[in-house]
């Protein structure tokens, strides 16, 4: 391994540790002193002490050796768990973030790390000055120094079991001196067999406490602590006593925690680039299967008699039926639990509320929800503004919830969950809700729309005019929100993903967006439809319904053609017009209409020809040719031929100009 | 003399990638393509291959000359026309002689329809392009071949794709 390549895999540890580390600060703040979550915190800052001390990382190493100090006062009960510690915390793990940042940019750090270096210190310092918690530590804790033989089992898998027994052995010295161990460290020549050694320490923490914490040592597959007297020294296998039993039933996270452990032996980082170019050879995979099965049907027709078609009919189906397999398979690969995503939010949420002095609860479910990785990194802009806006804009100030009879804490509620072929996520909040006039006022002062066209609109268009680019209803341009750009850079995030965003809300009670989303960018499923000769492909998720309707049906309405389906007016748009395609002669009375949404607009394209829905895989049409207003892409038939896929933004933009070429308002219909 | 040997085309032009010596020999080597009663050169170190005519799905809304897209090998490439692109109007029957030649341009491979592939030449001299090559613009050129075939024009691939 390279340095560059062991940097990588350092860098991703990194990022991962100090995620890890944020949630358990996090947890510490919310649910006070717990051995659990110091020991979790002690463990993350040690791990990352020692890759940063291995890759050079000198401020890095320090850092964390600092943090370690304080934790283990902590955990020691030298120093009570504080706001004051809480926040240090989280500084440090700033600091953190920004000298991994400058390792990642530029290979080296450079940020002072002083002034928390010295707050740590200080804080450190404090807590052995104040006699308080010292002689409260000795009440609770009237143990003499005692004994103790501690047996260490390594796991099989351990590569290094020398070195590993002296890390075991250094950390016991932690607690208090190491007397001997069996065998002797200093004299082992031969490691392989090295599996079992007892440590006879002498310390005066007991020894649950010390088995806890020798089971959280990496590659110790068991750890027991037994009472050394000279007595027992020739009997190895001394067993439990009943205290201790008591203990280990009382407690199992420590089997969890080395359950958790081995797990994660069986998983292998990588680079995400192999994982599409799989998903590319299996997206050629699917297009020549659909071909094989085409031809397949073809020799059917003309030698139907022959027994080699139904050997070929066999053979095709399994194929098809392993490269769904492998399809399926190969995106889960690419899925991870939006749980990634999610374990941003706590934080930013504590800061902002905290910077905007309000109280916030922030509820996450739907952890578990698995999303293709792109589509994770796409959304996380989006979703950081919509909370961004529900903390500034939604929830009010303590005095205002006071007032208006709420619970003074406010609530955000993000959900992720699984609807079908899609991921829908939530942001909700319980705060003053959108007004509907202030978001009219604010768009005819900006010049947005006009006045008498905003008198025409229901609450519900009024609402969307908070998507339209330039919008913002902050009476002050905030840190935070209300630069004017964000729920229309939302808006657009979400459509280039395929999705759809919608918002619902009630003065007073709250606001609540909703996203879809599409599990995976690479293939989707398609409608196919006919103009003339030429195949297109909609997006399945953006058709809302087909109809078929008499040609009687169409009204026209100052130009615009338009049709009533179930109460409902529909303007109708025919693709052919878009695309300055001949209107093909339809000889029949009835014509197909896709309605397609986009948000809470609706549209319905008149088409030729309805072919069915199937998976399409979704290929660029390259820089040449660019971009392509309404065409986002395309994909291979199963003939061969190449079918465009229609964007669905870009349609109703195009029949947005088309409508202004010939002057007329939709509105006057609706 | 005219034969049509688009094999023998691909295959020279592979043995070329594969080795020097046959490079400079074939760097002047060119293919004649044919647009009407017109004719055009194209360097063969350009040339990625040819391929016969095939079904190719239009693109509404995007540059004129651009005649859609076609799938060569689960590869989406972009097809242009060199009829429109020289404003020549169209044939009226499809040529079963028209071939795409496909070419490689920044990376990405962009095919060029024409009437029919010619054969392969060497010029024993060539010129650089002026006013009398034919009603095309010259900058589409970047000379003039002497062969016994008479005079052809070299296209000049960037300003035909791009300019």
């Amino acid at each position: 391994m390279d340095r560059s390549e062991m940097m990588g895999v350092f860098l991703s540890e990194a990022e991962e540790l100090l995620q890890l580390l944020e949630m358990e600060i996090l947890n510490l703040e919310q649910q006070g002193d717990s051995p659990q979550i110091i020991q979790n915190i002690f463990r993350i800052a040690h791990t990352l002490k020692g890759s940063s001390a291995a890759m050079g990382f000198e401020e890095m190493k320090q850092l964390t050796h600092e943090m370690e100090n304080i934790l283990d006062k902590i955990r020691n009960q030298l120093l009570p768990v504080t706001q004051q510690v809480v926040d240090i915390l989280f500084q440090c793990l700033d600091q953190l973030h920004w000298l991994k940042r400058e390792i990642e940019q530029e290979g080296v750090t450079k940020t002072n790390i002083d002034s928390i270096v010295h707050q740590l210190r200080r804080l450190e310092n404090g807590a052995e000055g104040n006699p308080e918690s010292k002689s409260k530590l000795f009440e609770e804790k009237k143990q003499i120094v005692k004994m103790w033989r501690c047996k260490v089992r390594l796991s099989e898998q351990c590569e290094m079991k020398l070195p590993r027994a002296y890390i075991v052995l250094n950390h016991l010295k932690k607690w208090g001196s190491v007397i001997s161990s069996e065998p002797e460290l200093d004299s082992v020549i031969e490691e392989t067999n090295l599996n079992e050694i007892s440590y006879i320490v002498k310390t005066n923490a007991d020894s649950d406490a010390l088995q806890h914490s020798l089971r959280q040592l990496l590659d110790v597959e068991d750890a027991e602590v037994v009472p050394f007297s000279n007595d027992n020294l020739a009997d190895a296998f001394l067993p439990l006593t009943d205290a201790n039993k008591d203990e280990e039933t009382e407690n199992p996270i420590p089997n969890q925690v080395r359950k958790e452990e081995r797990k994660s032996g069986h998983t292998i980082r990588v680079d995400v680039e192999h994982l599409d170019s799989i998903m590319n050879l299996v997206g050629e995979l699917v297009i020549d299967q659909t071909r094989i099965a085409q031809i397949g049907n073809l020799l059917r027709d003309r030698y139907s008699a022959d027994e080699t078609i139904d050997d070929l009919e066999r053979i095709s189906n399994h194929f098809s039926r392993i490269i769904g397999e492998i399809q399926e398979s190969v995106m889960k690969t690419r899925m991870l639990p939006v749980e990634r995503l999610f374990n941003r939010f706590p934080r930013m949420v504590r800061d902002l509320a905290r910077s905007l002095n309000k109280d916030v609860d922030l509820l996450l479910e739907g952890k578990e929800t698995e999303l293709d990785r792109t589509v994770i990194e796409e959304i996380s802009d989006p979703l950081l503004h919509l909370i961004r806006n529900a903390i500034d804009h939604g929830i009010e100030e303590v005095e205002v919830r006071k007032k208006r009879g709420k619970p003074l804490k406010g609530t955000i509620k993000i959900r992720a969950s699984h609807q079908e072929n899609q991921v829908v996520l939530t942001v909700e909040d319980d705060g003053a809700g959108i007004n509907a006039e202030r978001v009219k006022e604010s768009a005819i002062r900006k010049q947005l729309i006009a006045a008498q066209d905003a008198e025409k609109m229901s609450e519900q268009e009024l609402i969307q005019l908070i998507f339209l680019p330039g919008f913002s209803t902050a009476q002050t341009v905030s840190d935070i929100s209300g630069r004017g750009v964000g729920m229309d850079i939302v808006r657009n995030h979400i459509e280039k993903l395929n999705g759809l965003i919608d918002v619902e809300t009630r003065p007073g009670e709250g606001t609540k967006f909703t996203i879809k989303l599409p599990l995976t960018l690479a293939i989707l499923r398609g409608l196919l439809i006919k103009l003339q000769e030429t195949t297109f492909a909609l997006p399945m998720n953006s058709v809302i319904e087909i109809v078929r309707i008499s040609k009687k049906e169409i009204h026209s309405v100052k130009g615009q053609a338009v049709v009533k389906i179930r109460e409902k007016i529909l303007p109708l748009i025919g693709l052919h017009d878009l695309f300055r395609m001949s209107c093909g002669k339809r000889k029949t009375k009835h014509v197909f209409i896709v309605v397609v949404g986009l948000a809470e607009k609706r549209l319905g394209l008149v088409v030729d020809e309805l072919i069915g829905s199937q998976e399409i895989v979704v290929k660029s049409i390259g820089s040449y040719i660019g971009q392509v207003e309404g065409i986002s892409g395309a994909t291979i038939l199963g003939d061969g031929s190449v079918a465009l896929i229609l964007d669905v933004t870009g349609v109703f933009k195009l029949a947005n100009n088309l409508r202004s070429i010939q002057p007329q308002v939709m509105d006057d219909v609706g | 003399m005219k034969y049509i040997l688009e094999k023998y085309y691909i295959t020279t032009f592979l043995g070329s990638l594969g080795g020097e010596i046959v490079e400079v020999s074939q760097q002047d080597q060119y293919i004649v393509v044919e647009l009407g009663t017109e004719k055009y050169a194209l360097k063969i170190s350009e040339v990625y291959e040819i391929i016969k005519m095939q079904k190719i799905t239009a693109i509404p809304n995007s540059k004129a000359f651009l005649e859609g897209v076609t799938n060569i090998r689960g590869k989406i490439v972009p097809i242009i026309s060199l009829r429109k692109r020289f404003q020549m109007g169209e044939t009226p029957v499809t040529l079963h002689k028209a071939r795409i030649v496909v070419v490689n341009h920044n990376e990405e491979m962009i095919g060029i329809v024409v009437d029919g592939v010619n054969q392969v030449i060497k010029f024993s001299d060539i010129q650089p392009s002026t006013e009398i090559v034919s009603r095309v613009d010259s900058s589409y050129f970047q000379g003039v071949g002497q062969s016994e075939e008479g005079l052809i024009g070299i296209l000049n691939l960037e300003h035909v794709l791009v300019g």
